[in-house]
């Protein structure tokens, strides 16, 4: 696989920034190296042509995220410390190395990007084939993200929006307020 | 409640620059926001992100004009009732094809009183899970902000 400037320049950003905000000893500026991580990532969500993760990335991990992390630092008491980074511990790294390396060894069962027909079984896949041949006839829409997620699995995203209710009612009871503002 | 106040006009910063970038940006952002939304059947986007991008116009106000400006400009109903709204848009939706003798969100089964009903239904249950979004957003982002001063009896948590 051949990676292209741009390409390359992204996944450097994204690693630089991961480790950025797992290193930086300032909690800000560890929250800061994530905002930049998330967009990072949602670039290169566009990037593999899943549009609708890299808007979702974008809008609510570069976004929301950063601002509830920046409003839940501003209640809380800031050490003030001195040093760039944080102290690393031998156990730490042996434990997140060896969490990486389980991940890494899951990459190259993946087709490579781009790849058709029966060298990508995640395209030559019955279930994807029925999805793009149907998803327009069955439901109107173009956009077939959005027809399995309203439609044929429209249930499920029942499910996910009630979570995303309930999340602010836990919310609520967890602060014991009565209103949203 | 006062020192909570006291801290928060401490940390809001009255900028003639934010505020008008805020007031000249905000309309296209809750444009982009329903653009999202409504035309995620066609093109990348949905509910979900749309509400997201919804509900931050709220938080640019706040960042502008201070949170408890905007807590106070916010009418607390409204918020609510997008959340429940949506919800129960979305089930009335599922549930009424079920009523009709279908199953679960079987969309076209509208079609005998409107044409197209099937895009209709899934705009429709785009929006609920908009309103969701981003009522709860805007919740969580004023829960937030307010702290855990007012869940706690003694004052101690704030410093």
């Amino acid at each position: 696989m051949t990676l292209s400037l741009i390409e390359a320049a992204l996944l450097v950003f994204v690693l630089g920034c991961a480790l950025g905000a797992a290193v930086l000893r300032d909690v800000l500026a560890s929250l800061m190296a994530f905002a930049a991580y998330s967009l990072g990532v949602s670039i290169i969500w566009v990037m593999l042509e899943a549009p609708d993760v890299g808007l979702t990335e974008a809008a609510v991990g570069a976004g929301i995220m950063t601002i509830l992390f920046i409003l839940a630092l501003a209640n809380t008491v800031r050490p003030q410390e001195d040093g760039l980074f944080e102290s690393i511990h031998v156990r730490t790294v042996v434990l997140v190395g060896a969490f990486v390396v389980v991940m890494l060894a899951t990459v190259p069962s993946l087709p490579a990007i781009g790849a058709d027909g029966a060298a990508n079984p995640v395209v030559s896949g019955e279930v994807t084939q029925y999805y793009i041949e149907n998803a327009y006839a069955d439901t109107e829409v173009h956009n077939a993200v959005t027809a399995v997620l309203a439609a044929y699995r429209g249930f499920d995203t029942l499910g996910e929006a009630v979570v995303v209710f309930s999340a602010g009612v836990a919310a609520l009871t967890v602060l014991r307020q009565e209103v949203f503002a | 409640m006062s020192s909570d106040e006291r801290e928060r006009t401490g940390l809001y910063v009255e900028s003639t620059i934010i505020m008008t970038t805020v007031r000249v940006v905000s309309p296209f952002v809750l444009t982009f926001a329903l653009f999202v939304m409504f035309h995620g059947a066609n093109s990348p986007g949905g509910g979900f992100q749309g509400g997201v991008i919804a509900g931050s116009v709220v938080m640019m106000l706040a960042f502008a004009y201070g949170i408890d400006a905007a807590r106070e400009w916010l009418d607390v109903r409204v918020v609510a009732a997008l959340a429940s709204g949506g919800v129960l848009l979305f089930a009335a939706i599922g549930l009424g094809t079920m009523l009709l003798g279908g199953n679960f969100l079987e969309y076209h089964l509208y079609e005998q009183f409107l044409s197209h009903a099937t895009a209709y239904g899934i705009e429709l249950v785009e929006l609920g899970i908009g309103g969701i979004v981003a009522s709860v957003a805007i919740g969580l982002f004023f829960l937030l902000a307010a702290g855990f001063g007012h869940a706690v009896d003694s004052p101690e948590g704030e410093s």
